[in-house]
């Protein structure tokens, strides 16, 4: 059924079609219309699950670890700062192997106290061992926490989908809801192994010594590895079934069949915009092929270089930063291409730190510096006000 | 148990945890602290002169066993009916949620609870046989000497029960008005007490055709024959002025005495405000005079609330001084203006004329109700009391000396021995009779049984744990405010129980205050918060991160695991109620 959601709700939508049994999470801008529409359904009993208060984010990651623990599909949802508490959590419930899917709006880290897009935040939590799988509009965003959730189930580990802050939280857009039925067909009950039972008392999580911590985390990267496969598998069943699909890398050609001679690496809601500045740069006779980077954690190296490897410019535009390096998404993908004997040339922007708006306007300037005779760095700033 | 290897990965299970069951790791040895279940007395146990088991009532009726908890209350007083209607509830002053928002509303609770076994008419189990009982003669079946007869008939005794009225009920029946206590939910009530076979004997009055050669034959003797002698007015022409007490005797007994027109009622205690408001229902025009201010009055806040309510006007510092009958008929009253002395002893004021001008009105008739003396016929040593020695909080005893020396023992309660006279008091009265009476007649040294039948430190005792009930396991700390946990509780408003309209009010005899609809019971039992009583709330067992609290949901009992507990106490700090202790592991 076509549906006007916000974008918060269409998280709350999802999560009501995945049948989700645990819900704990704490309130926090722009992420607060998610749970509180979850908190609704509860309580009306539309949607026949706990709702566990807490009094912290450090508190909702934990209470969810637990529910999943004892085999209950288990959702949170936050943002910057309360997902920055999460953090000691966050190691907990992968290294449990937990197939938590959380929802994470992406929003700046304080201070200055900010509460608009960046990515800083999610991006922060990088090696906590959960795969992180970034949104364009409001319709991936619904879709997302379903596939996130098949996906996690499949390979044990946690999913955090990422969301812009308002750009996606808080707009309002079409969106096809799909029915219960179909959602059921697609992601059946979670069927867990290792789960608690009080009448077959085992020990969770205790010590690891060298002699086999190693061995657990090589278990946790195998597991990230089979991610890779098992996302698109997932994604392509997700595409049969309804009839959209994203992959974890995308590439969106000026022109079908033709290569451009510079590729514009995007995340998150920016893709958007990138496509709407595409259109104009062709009309203005400047090509540029759009590439949508999805899926972050699990990296898809092999599929970066594919895509990426024959051009002869990649711009990356990160709307975050690494104090002391420069884009993170830049960061990793110039590691991906630097296996590669002939290498395009990567300019690293940066730009709409804190919600400072990236406008088709931004895209054609950047472009216009990356074609131009812009000199090479490690960082490129855009819209600085110097 | 053999410790696994792993020699790959392939064997390594996919997070870090243990091949196999871990019961064999009996956790429970390393607690130094150990957790316990422990019942303690709530608050208004210790308030409730019977010492009724509130705190369990509540979870019995939160659980809707309206049957059981009723029965509870009755172990410890055969009166709920009665007390849920006109008991001035120092259970409910004591109640620790008043420091909270506001306390339970216990005692409409206790109504609704006899009302509901009223109503289905349910019938107390037979008293149980008991051997080695005696013959107890208990003299005034008011409050105390029903109360008296009912638990001696229950400890299996014989028991004559003697009223100088033809009904029993004493004040309950002859002195409190209707519309505060219907005839017909005291008969009920009183009804089940000499169901158990208590003999009663009207129309026997000690002095007239009761004597004491008769009563020696018993083996002990309860007095309880109230206060009925009005007192004197001390005022010039008193014998124009009307008892009260003998008005409301009159009005109960279906008499419709001929007053009317305004008159004054003298006195502020709750016989003052029976009278006055019977007046007003009559048809007369009432007014009260006191000597004292408002807030002096001894009388219950809500009888003189519910008077004021209904227009009664109250004229204060105003003492009786002449009655004066007019030649038209009718009275002038000359009453003296007084003054308050700041000095302030026993909780009263002293008064002293103010040396401003007398008052003057002019009235058709002059009630008193400033108090009675002990009633025709009780002993001189009774009525000095000089000659009593004490035997419990509301029991004495005539002292065995001269011509008691050769009687059986005479116990003595109720209004004639008791500070604040009240029914719950006078119950209490009856209640450590019968315990003492029993357990003399069955050679025991009541004196030494006191200290562990008594509820709290200041509380009335209980048959209960008398008769070795589950109250005799309960740890005598009285639970505080500050004990409890009261994150877990939330602000709710106490519910009043409704009461009839001002204009019926103001017409006719019917009962002012209704009966609460079970769902609002319910509702306003909800707020109790149990103190120092495991009502199931699961706390502990949700807490308890060893899964260490077995429940046995049918029995609704919970026990610690101590092979697994560590002693960790989340337990006992999460119990909203006080229910558990911590205590330091025996070594």
């Amino acid at each position: 059924m076509r549906r006007v959601l916000e974008g918060s709700h269409a998280v709350s939508h999802a999560v009501e079609l995945a049948r989700v049994k645990v819900i704990s999470a704490y309130p926090i801008t722009p992420q607060t219309h998610i749970v509180e529409r979850l908190a609704e359904l509860v309580a009306d009993g539309v949607l026949d699950a706990r709702f566990i208060r807490v009094e912290s984010e450090h508190s909702a990651m934990a209470a969810v670890i637990g529910a999943a623990s004892a085999g209950a599909r288990s959702f949170t949802a936050s943002s910057s700062h309360g997902l920055a508490l999460m953090h000691e959590m966050l190691h907990w419930a992968a290294g449990a192997r937990l197939p938590i899917v959380m929802a994470e709006v992406n929003r700046a880290m304080g201070p200055g106290w900010n509460i608009w897009a960046d990515q800083t935040d999610s991006l922060s939590q990088r090696d906590t061992g959960w795969m992180q799988l970034y949104c364009e509009d409001v319709q991936e965003v619904l879709d997302t926490i379903l596939i996130a959730y098949k996906l996690a189930e499949r390979v044990s580990l946690p999913a955090m989908v990422v969301l812009d802050a308002f750009f996606l939280s808080h707009t309002y857009e079409p969106v096809e809801v799909p029915d219960q039925d179909e959602v059921d067909a697609f992601l059946p009950a979670w069927e867990p192994t290792e789960i608690l039972d009080p009448s077959d008392p085992r020990a969770f999580n205790q010590l690891a010594s060298p002699e086999y911590y190693m061995e657990f985390r090589y278990k946790i990267q195998q597991a990230m590895e089979e991610a890779l496969r098992a996302h698109d598998e997932i994604d392509a069943e997700f595409g049969q079934r309804f009839g959209r699909s994203y992959g974890a890398v995308r590439r969106i050609p000026c022109r079908e069949g033709e290569r451009a001679p510079l590729a514009l690496v995007t995340t998150g809601s920016v893709t958007g915009t990138a496509r709407v500045a595409q259109a104009t740069l062709r009309e203005k006779g400047t090509d540029v092929d759009v590439v949508k980077l999805k899926l972050f954690r699990p990296f898809p190296h092999e599929e970066v270089r594919r895509v990426l490897g024959p051009y002869e410019r990649v711009v990356v535009l990160d709307r975050n930063i690494s104090f002391g390096s420069g884009g993170i998404f830049a960061g990793e993908i110039r590691a991906a291409l630097a296996g590669l004997d002939r290498r395009p040339r990567v300019y690293p922007f940066v730009a709409g730190l804190g919600g400072r708006d990236i406008t088709p306007q931004t895209i054609e300037s950047i472009v216009a510096r990356a074609l131009g005779d812009e000199p090479p760095a490690d960082i490129l700033w855009e819209g600085l006000k110097l | 148990m053999s410790p696994v290897t792993f020699r790959s990965v392939r064997d390594l299970p996919p997070m870090s945890r243990s091949a196999d069951t871990m019961l064999w790791n009996r956790t429970g040895s390393w607690r130094f602290l150990r957790p316990r279940y422990q019942d303690k007395v709530a608050p208004c146990a210790e308030g409730c002169p019977a010492a009724e088991d509130i705190a369990r009532v509540q979870i019995l009726l939160g659980q809707g066993d309206f049957e059981a908890a009723w029965l509870r209350i009755r172990e410890e007083n055969p009166l709920p009916g009665v007390c849920g209607r006109v008991c001035y509830h120092p259970c409910e002053e004591a109640c620790n949620r008043g420091e909270y928002d506001d306390p339970v509303t216990v005692n409409s609770l206790e109504r609704f609870l006899a009302d509901h076994a009223w109503k289905l008419g349910l019938t107390p189990p037979p008293p149980e046989p008991a051997a080695g009982g005696g013959r107890v003669a208990v003299v005034g079946a008011g409050p105390a000497g029903l109360a008296a007869a009912h638990f001696l008939r229950r400890l299996g005794h014989e028991v004559d029960l003697f009223d100088a009225r033809d009904e029993p009920g004493g004040l309950l029946r002859y002195g409190i008005p209707e519309y505060r206590l219907p005839m017909d939910a005291l008969a009920w009530e009183v009804g089940l007490i000499l169901n158990d076979g208590v003999r009663f004997h009207g129309n026997r009055r000690l002095g007239g055709d009761l004597t004491w050669d008769e009563l020696s034959g018993y083996d002990a003797v309860f007095l309880a024959a109230g206060t009925w002698k009005p007192a004197p007015l001390g005022a010039e022409g008193e014998e124009h002025a009307r008892d009260g007490l003998a008005l409301l005797e009159a009005i109960r007994r279906g008499e419709t005495p001929e007053v009317s027109g305004k008159v004054a009622v003298i006195g502020g205690g709750n016989t003052a405000m029976d009278v006055a408001r019977s007046l007003l229902r009559l048809g007369a025009e009432p007014v009260v005079y006191y000597r004292r201010r408002l807030q002096d009055m001894p009388a219950l806040p809500e009888e003189i609330h519910e008077a004021r309510e209904e227009g009664i006007p109250f004229q204060t510092l105003l003492a009786p001084k002449r009655i004066e009958p007019l030649p038209q008929g009718g009275f002038r009253l000359v009453l003296t203006t007084m003054e308050i002395l700041e000095e302030d002893e026993g909780g009263r004021p002293r008064v002293v004329p103010s040396g401003h001008p007398d008052v003057e009105v002019e009235v058709d008739a002059v009630v008193t109700a400033i108090g009675a003396g002990p009633s025709e016929g009780v002993p001189a040593e009774v009525a000095g009391g000089g000659g009593l020695v004490s035997e419990g909080l509301h029991l004495k005893r005539i002292a065995p000396e001269g011509e008691w020396a050769d009687r059986p023992p005479v116990f003595v309660g109720g209004d004639l021995v008791n500070d604040r006279k009240a029914v719950v008091t006078a119950i209490a009265s009856g209640k450590e009779a019968a315990l003492v009476i029993d357990a003399r007649l069955r050679g025991r040294d009541a004196a030494s049984i006191w200290p562990s039948i008594r509820v709290g430190r200041r509380g009335g005792v209980s048959m209960n744990r008398y008769l070795g009930g589950d109250r005799a396991a309960q740890q005598d700390h009285v639970v505080r405010y500050d004990e409890l946990n009261t994150i877990y509780f939330r602000f709710q408003e106490r519910r009043e129980r409704p009461r009839i309209t001002l204009e019926e009010r103001r017409t006719g005899f019917d009962e002012v205050k209704m009966r609460i609809s079970a769902s609002l019971a319910l509702k306003e039992s909800e707020r109790c918060f149990h103190c120092g009583q495991c009502d199931q709330c699961d706390n502990c067992y949700l807490f308890c991160p060893d899964v260490s609290v077995l429940r046995d949901l049918r029995a609704g009992t919970r026990e610690i695991n101590y092979d697994y507990c560590k002693g960790c106490g989340v337990c006992v700090v999460e119990c909203p109620r006080n229910a558990m202790v911590l205590e330091e592991e025996p070594r």
